[in-house]
C-alpha cells in the first residue's frame, strides 16, 4: 500500500481512473488486512508493531499531503466501487475469522462502540455538545428493549424501534433542561443524568437492580434463530456472526443517518452553532431547538445499538453502562477525528481492540483514555481524520 | 404610506447603564437610515434590541405591521431582518459558501425526517443553496465566489465584511441592519462597498438598509436619513446636512469647547 502510495505522489493530482480503482481496492483491503492482524495479535510485541506501522502511516500522510489528496480523490471519483468493496469485505470478514469466536465478539462490539461514537458526533463533533449521558441511552435503550422481550414476549424487531423511542423521549428530557446551561456546566448536567440513570438501573426493583436482566431471548428472522449458527453456502459461521451481520447492519444506518444529516441544512446549523452560537441566531436557527434536536438523535441511534447488546449478550446489568462507557464513547469521538464520519468509525475500532489486546493494562483503562486524550489534544487535536469541509460537487 | 420599522420610545438599561434611552425613529420600505454617533453612544445596542438579541427595558419594536419586541432572534431573522455584526462572526471553521448557504437556513424548509427519508428532496434544496449562494458571492465586490472553498476564517478583513453581507442577504431580508461595514477597508474597498448598497437598492427597490457607521465618506452616499445617537439618547435627526450642522452633534464628536469654537 505504502509503495503504491509513493508511486503515485510524483503524479498529478487528478488520479487517472485505473490507478483510482486499484487504489480502492488495495487500501480496503490492506485496512481489512490490518484489523485482521489487529484482531489476531496477541502479547503486547505484535500490537506495539502494528500501531508502530500506523503510526508511520499517518507520519508519512502528514509529511506527504498529496498522498492524503490521492486517497481522498481516488475513492470520491469511484463511490460506488467504493461501497462494493467495503460490502464484500464486511461481508466476507467472518469466513477469514473462521470459528475464531472471541475475534467476533469484538468485532460486534468494536461495530456496537462505532454506532455509539457516530451517535455522539452529531453532538460533540457536528455542534460542540459536551455530552458524557451517551452510556445512558445505550443503557435505557438495551433495558427498555429487554423488559418488554421478557415481560411481554416482544420480538426483538418490535423492541428495537420502541427502544429507541424511548431513548430519544430520554433524549429530549436530558436535552431541555440542559439547554440552560452552556459548556463546562452543560457536561456536567449530562455527567450527572448519566450517574443518575445508572443508579435507577441499580435501584429499581423491576430493572432486577444490581444483578441485572438475565435470560434476553435470541432474535430470529425467518425462523433462524440467532443462537444457532449460521450458515452460507453450506459453510458454518458460529452463531456470533449473526450479530456481527446485524451490528454491521446497524453500522450502514448509522453512517447513512450522519451522512444525510451532515449533508443537510441540519448538518449545518449544527456546525453553526458550533462556531458561533450568537450569530448562529442571527442566521435565524432555533439555537436551543437544534440542540435538543442533537440530544434526541444521539439517544436515538444510542439506543439501537443498546438493544442489539442487549440481545446479543443475552443478559444486561448497570455495570455494563457506566459512566467509562461515557468517556470511552467521547474518547473514540476525539481520536477519530470530530464530525468525520470515516475518522469516527477508525476511533471506535481502535479503541475497543486496543485495551482488550493490552489485557495488562486493564486496570489502568480510565487512565489509558486519560492519557489517549490529552496525547491526542496536544499532538493531533482534529484527530486522526480531520473534519473536512464540504465540497458540494463542485470542487476539483 | 406604513412605515416598515417602527421603534418607539425603546430604552435598554443594564443594572444601572442606560444603553438606549427613549429612542424613536421609523424607517419606510426602500429608505436608507445611517446612525451615528461617538463610541458607546448605544448604537450596536438599539441594533441588539431590533433583532432580539436583547427584550428592551421599556418601548416596542414593530415591523411590517407586526410587533415584534422581544421576539427571538430567529424569529425576528423569519419575519425579513438581517444583520451583520461590528466585529465580523463569520463561522470560522466552514467554508465562505457555507456561511452564505447557513444564512438561508430560514428560507429553507428540510427536518431531520426529510433528510433521513427524502434524501433526493433534501439535495435538491442544497444544490438550489449552492445556486444561489454563488450567484450572492459574484455579484458583490471583491473575489469571494473565488475563495468560496477556503475556511471563512482565512479571509482577510474586507473580505470577512463581505461576505458577513452576503450572509445577511442569503437570508432574503426586508431590512438589512449593517453594523460599521467599512471597518478595516481602505478607501477603494469603502467605495466598491458604498456601490454594493446602491446595487442592492436598484435590485430591490423594496429593501430597507440601516448602516451604522463611523465613515463619513459611506454616511454622505446616502444622505437623505441620518440619525446622531449620544449616550443613549437620540440627539438630531434629519438629512446628513442638518444633522452636520447641529451644534449638538458637534459638541458630542469634538467637545463643548470646539463646537463652540
Amino acid at each position: 500500500m505504502q509503495a503504491e502510495a509513493s508511486a503515485v505522489a510524483a503524479s498529478p493530482a487528478t488520479p487517472s481512473k485505473a490507478a483510482a480503482a486499484a487504489f480502492v481496492v488495495l487500501s480496503q483491503l490492506g485496512g481489512a488486512a490490518f484489523l485482521y492482524f489487529l484482531l489476531k495479535a496477541d502479547g503486547g510485541w505484535q500490537v506495539v508493531g502494528l500501531l508502530a506501522v500506523l503510526g508511520l502511516g499517518f507520519t508519512l500522510l502528514e509529511k506527504f499531503p498529496q498522498v492524503a489528496e490521492f486517497a481522498r480523490a481516488s475513492l470520491a471519483s469511484l463511490p460506488l466501487l467504493t461501497i462494493a468493496v467495503a460490502a464484500v469485505v464486511v461481508v466476507a470478514f467472518p469466513f477469514a475469522v473462521g470459528s475464531n469466536t472471541y475475534m467476533l465478539h469484538l468485532l460486534i462490539v468494536a461495530q456496537l462502540y462505532a454506532v455509539l461514537a457516530l451517535a455522539l458526533n452529531f453532538q460533540l463533533g457536528s455542534a460542540n455538545i459536551p455530552n458524557f449521558a451517551t452510556g445512558a441511552s445505550y443503557g435505557i435503550g438495551a433495558y427498555v428493549s429487554a423488559l418488554l422481550a421478557i415481560n411481554f414476549g416482544l420480538s426483538f424487531w418490535l423492541t428495537l424501534p420502541l427502544a429507541a423511542l424511548a431513548a430519544t423521549l430520554f433524549g429530549f428530557v436530558i436535552g431541555i433542561p440542559s439547554m440552560r446551561t452552556r459548556d463546562t456546566y452543560l457536561a456536567l448536567v449530562t455527567i450527572a443524568f448519566g450517574v443518575v440513570v445508572q443508579q435507577l438501573l441499580n435501584n429499581f426493583d423491576f430493572t432486577g437492580g444490581p444483578n441485572g436482566l438475565v435470560g434476553i431471548p435470541a432474535p430470529s428472522l425467518f425462523g433462524h434463530s440467532f443462537a444457532d449458527p449460521l450458515v452460507i453456502f453450506g459453510h458454518k459461521l458460529p452463531s456470533q456472526a449473526n450479530f456481527y451481520y446485524l451490528s454491521a447492519a446497524l453500522v450502514v444506518v448509522a453512517i447513512v443517518t450522519a451522512h444525510r444529516l451532515h449533508g443537510s441544512r441540519i448538518g449545518l446549523a449544527w456546525n453553526a452553532l458550533r462556531a458561533d452560537e450568537i450569530a448562529a441566531r442571527a442566521q435565524g436557527i432555533n439555537v436551543a431547538w437544534f440542540k435538543v434536536l442533537a440530544f434526541a438523535v444521539d439517544a436515538f441511534l444510542a439506543a439501537f445499538a443498546g438493544t442489539i447488546y442487549a440481545f446479543y449478550v443475552s443478559y444486561i446489568s448497570p455495570d455494563n453502562f457506566t459512566f467509562l462507557v461515557s468517556v470511552t464513547i467521547m474518547t473514540m469521538v476525539i481520536v477519530g477525528g470530530m464530525d468525520n464520519i470515516f475518522g469516527v468509525i477508525v476511533g471506535a475500532f481502535l479503541l475497543t481492540i486496543l485495551p482488550e489486546k493490552l489485557r495488562a493494562f486493564s486496570d489502568y483503562r480510565l487512565l489509558f483514555f486519560g492519557v489517549v486524550i490529552i496525547g491526542f489534544l496536544m499532538i493531533r487535536p482534529q484527530g486522526l481524520f480531520p473534519q473536512r469541509m464540504r465540497s458540494y460537487g463542485g470542487r476539483s | 404610506m406604513s412605515a416598515l420599522l417602527t421603534v418607539e420610545g425603546v430604552t435598554m438599561r443594564f443594572g444601572g447603564l442606560v444603553a438606549v434611552n427613549n429612542v424613536g425613529f421609523s424607517l419606510a420600505k426602500g429608505a436608507v437610515l445611517s446612525v451615528i454617533g461617538p463610541n458607546g453612544a448605544g448604537k450596536s445596542t438599539l441594533f441588539n434590541v431590533i433583532t432580539g438579541v436583547y427584550k428592551p427595558t421599556a418601548g416596542t419594536v414593530t415591523f411590517a405591521g407586526a410587533e415584534i419586541t422581544g421576539k427571538p432572534a430567529y424569529d425576528v431573522v423569519e419575519r425579513g431582518i438581517a444583520r451583520t455584526f461590528q466585529s465580523s462572526r463569520l463561522f470560522g471553521d466552514l467554508s465562505v459558501l457555507d456561511n452564505v448557504i447557513i444564512g438561508m437556513h430560514t428560507r429553507t424548509r428540510t427536518g431531520v425526517l426529510d433528510a433521513l427519508f427524502r434524501p433526493a428532496a433534501s439535495k435538491r434544496e442544497m444544490a438550489a443553496c449552492v445556486a444561489k449562494a454563488e450567484a450572492l458571492l459574484k455579484a458583490g465586490s471583491g473575489d469571494l465566489y473565488d475563495q468560496r472553498y477556503r475556511p471563512a476564517g482565512a479571509l482577510a478583513q474586507a473580505d470577512r465584511r463581505r461576505l458577513e453581507i452576503a450572509r445577511a442577504l442569503a437570508s432574503e431580508p426586508k431590512l438589512l441592519l449593517l453594523d460599521e461595514p467599512s471597518v478595516g477597508m481602505d478607501e477603494t474597498e469603502t467605495d466598491a462597498l458604498v456601490a454594493d448598497i446602491r446595487r442592492l437598492r436598484v435590485e430591490n427597490p423594496e429593501l430597507a438598509v440601516i448602516l451604522i457607521e463611523h465613515d463619513m465618506r459611506v454616511v454622505e452616499a446616502f444622505p437623505d436619513n441620518v440619525m446622531c445617537i449620544d449616550y443613549g439618547s437620540k440627539i438630531a435627526e434629519g438629512s446628513f446636512a442638518t444633522v452636520r450642522s447641529d451644534p449638538r452633534v458637534q459638541e458630542a464628536y469634538l467637545g463643548k469647547a470646539a463646537a463652540d469654537a
